[in-house]
């Protein structure tokens, strides 16, 4: 079997390299193993100790151990991704999201081993890092930005003079200039909360970047986080792919995105993408890349930053072009040209991912750790799921809990959302907490279904969500009694029957049985 | 059996009745719920007492006793204070069938102190905490009621 797909596909004459390497593990090394396979490019797994019998890895052509389990002596340690990539005889690296995907060190490193980067040259990686940098060049081509400081902001007592020099006005947001996923921020309602809440944002970027410098936007609120998706290639062609609408946010991270966007406008989206268009042209890139703007309740849109990697939800995007963004990046990294198809994309209906996440959204969204037990995946019309791992199989705590994506596609919101409701009615997952059952308060909700929402609607309308409803109530305890009924009639049969067929096939499996239900005394 | 109950966050949790349940071998807890006009999928984890029902996405912890286990589980919980002079209670109405210690007795945490027959059932009293028996209330062959003391311990 193996053998004669490797056949088949060294006949492709297309594809745009032999062997990748995916330097990612989870749900999106998956996904990248998936669109390789659909080229016959051969794909390279890598994996920490934690992760060796791990889907990615079970799904690759090839796995390389690249380390013990903590990620900063594995899937961070660029020496041990190039060397594994050079061992296995890879083309290419692809380095999916996180980790060392915009990681300008590593891109240079591999570049030096004679390997092709999926992503922007280390130069683009480096001026786009510095989150501050990337303010200031944004404004010089012509593209709003967040009020606020283009230098870095002062540590200790001086810090709220130079907001006050600078006429930044509160509430305020502090940022990591070498910011990203939410750390390093921090609210400020006041100028003399200032200097405390700076100190603990820059020991927290500090720590998760190695740099504490920070700076402040004035705040906009009601805001809406928007995003737009760009692909560049080597030739200087420029495909804008749509805005994808990531207002669902809990700790200034996403939890839902969708697209079009249910705030766009024709004007506004004209807008945007040109605004993404001249952030694009400060840079030189040539990958898949993402211009993040937020929209204010009039419809002003402010730069935020640009990614110039995949998203965690591109997905959407997919779904609405028919494209696969996996295989472009791909593409351009080999030096291919934008197709005339990929230039003149048009989006059609509407997609809606909900990210699946262990955590306990009942407890502030804290992420929880254990094992997979039962793991039922929503299917049918219109529906993709992404994920990462397999029932049964223990999450290992050292990395992100993002288990699956759950993404619907539908003609138009309306339906995408009931698509993604009876999705969501689909999925059971057994053995610890998973944020599910905000995802089903949330496509119930008023807001979210007229699209009004913004980036304050779990902390104004979820909180630690709703108390448990009286009919809910009465089913679990039925479900909970019937179980237990079960349990005993189960015990009840099972000893009977090694009773009377002592010694039969039968008797031998209902002792086992007997013997492997777990019990707790 | 209607001796069994369920409790969730510490409040008994009547049963919907107009439910039906089923399930699959090999389905780790998948069971499917039906009424007339809907149904719907459940997951259901646990054993003995303690279970996990993952309903419409939340996990619902779940309590499941027996009269006898809510029995036991009730004087645990009325155990409180580990110091002190602590006074034994009756956590349900029954007949006092034995007295194991007399006044001035010094006991160990755990050791049998009487015996309550109820719902023909015999059940000791067991105590919460070590200390020396201080007064004794109760009296073989007197019924007590639920919450009634039956000794001190100081």
């Amino acid at each position: 079997m193996a053998t004669s797909r490797s056949d088949a596909s060294s006949l492709r004459k297309d594809r745009p390299f032999g062997r990748v390497l995916i330097a990612n593990r989870g749900e999106i090394a998956v996904r990248i193993i998936r669109t390789c396979r659909e080229m016959g490019i051969e794909s390279v797994a890598v994996f920490s100790d934690a992760d060796a019998d791990a889907l990615h890895v079970r799904m690759a052509d090839r796995a390389e151990r690249i380390g013990p389990a903590p990620a900063g002596d594995s899937y961070l340690e660029s020496d041990a991704v190039v060397e594994a990539a050079r061992r296995s005889g890879a083309e290419a690296i692809h380095p999916g999201y996180g980790f060392l995907s915009e990681n300008a060190g590593f891109a240079r490193a591999v570049l030096d081993a004679g390997i092709v980067f999926v992503g922007p040259p280390p130069e683009t990686l480096e001026a786009l890092g510095d989150k501050l940098a990337a303010r200031r060049s944004a404004k010089e081509a012509g593209v709003p930005i967040v009020p606020g400081l283009l230098v870095p902001l002062q540590s200790g007592s001086g810090a709220a003079a130079m907001a006050d020099r600078e006429g930044v006005t509160f509430p305020a947001m502090l940022k990591a200039a070498a910011g990203g996923g939410g750390r390093g921020m921090r609210r400020v309602e006041r100028p003399d909360q200032l200097e405390v809440a700076a100190a603990s944002a820059a020991r927290e970027a500090l720590a998760a970047f190695g740099d504490g410098t920070l700076y402040l936007e004035e705040l906009v609120d009601p805001a809406r986080h928007i995003e737009v998706q760009l692909l560049g290639d080597r030739h200087g062609h420029l495909a804008v792919l749509g805005e994808r609408e990531c207002s669902v946010q809990r700790r200034h991270q996403k939890l839902v995105e969708e697209t079009p966007s249910p705030a766009v406008t024709p004007t506004i989206r004209e807008r945007l993408f040109e605004g993404a268009r001249r952030v694009a042209g400060t840079v030189d890139f040539h990958n898949a890349a993402t211009v993040e703007f937020l929209l204010d309740a009039d419809g002003n849109h402010y730069f935020l930053e640009m990614n110039t990697r995949l998203q965690v939800e591109h997905g959407v995007t997919e779904l609405v072009t028919g494209l696969d963004l996996v295989a472009w990046q791909l593409r351009i990294a080999a030096g291919e040209q934008l197709s005339e198809r990929v230039l003149a994309a048009t989006p059609r209906g509407h997609a809606i991912e909900a990210r699946v996440y262990a955590e306990d959204p009942y407890r502030g969204f804290a992420p929880v750790s254990g094992r997979i037990g039962a793991w039922t995946m929503p299917d049918g019309p219109g529906v993709r799921v992404d994920a990462g791992i397999a029932g049964g199989t223990p999450l290992p705590v050292e990395y992100d809990p993002l288990l699956a994506k759950l993404m619907v596609h539908a003609d138009d919101r309306p339906a995408a959302v009931a698509r993604l409701r009876r999705a969501l009615e689909e999925t059971a997952i057994g053995g610890l907490d998973t944020d599910l059952g905000f995802l089903r308060w949330l496509v119930d909700q008023e807001s979210f279904a007229s699209g009004g929402y913004d980036t304050g609607l779990i902390p104004r309308e979820w909180g630690t969500g709703p108390e448990l409803d009286a009919q809910a109530r009465s089913l679990a305890a039925f479900v909970a009694l019937e179980a237990r009924a079960r349990e005993g009639a189960a015990r009840a049969t099972v000893g009977a029957a090694s009773l009377r067929t002592e010694g039969s096939a039968w008797g031998a499996l209902a002792r086992r049985e007997a013997v492997d239900r777990p019990r707790s005394r | 059996m209607s001796d069994v109950t369920a409790t969730i966050g510490g409040q008994r949790a009547e049963a919907a009745s107009d439910w039906t349940a089923s399930w699959r071998e090999g389905d780790a807890g998948l069971v499917r719920l039906a009424n007339r006009h809907r149904s719907e999928l459940a997951l259901v984890e646990g054993s003995g007492s303690d279970w996990i029902v993952t309903l419409r996405g939340r996990r619902i912890h779940v309590t499941v006793q027996t009269w006898r286990e809510r029995v036991l589980a009730e004087a645990e919980s009325a155990v409180g204070e580990r110091s002190g002079p602590v006074d034994v209670r009756a956590t349900l109405p029954g007949l006092v069938v034995a007295v194991a210690v007399a006044e001035g007795d010094e006991v160990e945490e755990g050791a049998t102190l009487l015996t309550i027959e109820a719902m023909k059932m015999q059940n000791e009293v067991r105590s919460p905490r070590a200390g020396r028996i201080a007064t004794i209330t109760a009296e073989v062959g007197r019924p007590v009621a639920a919450g009634a003391e039956l000794l001190r311990i100081e």
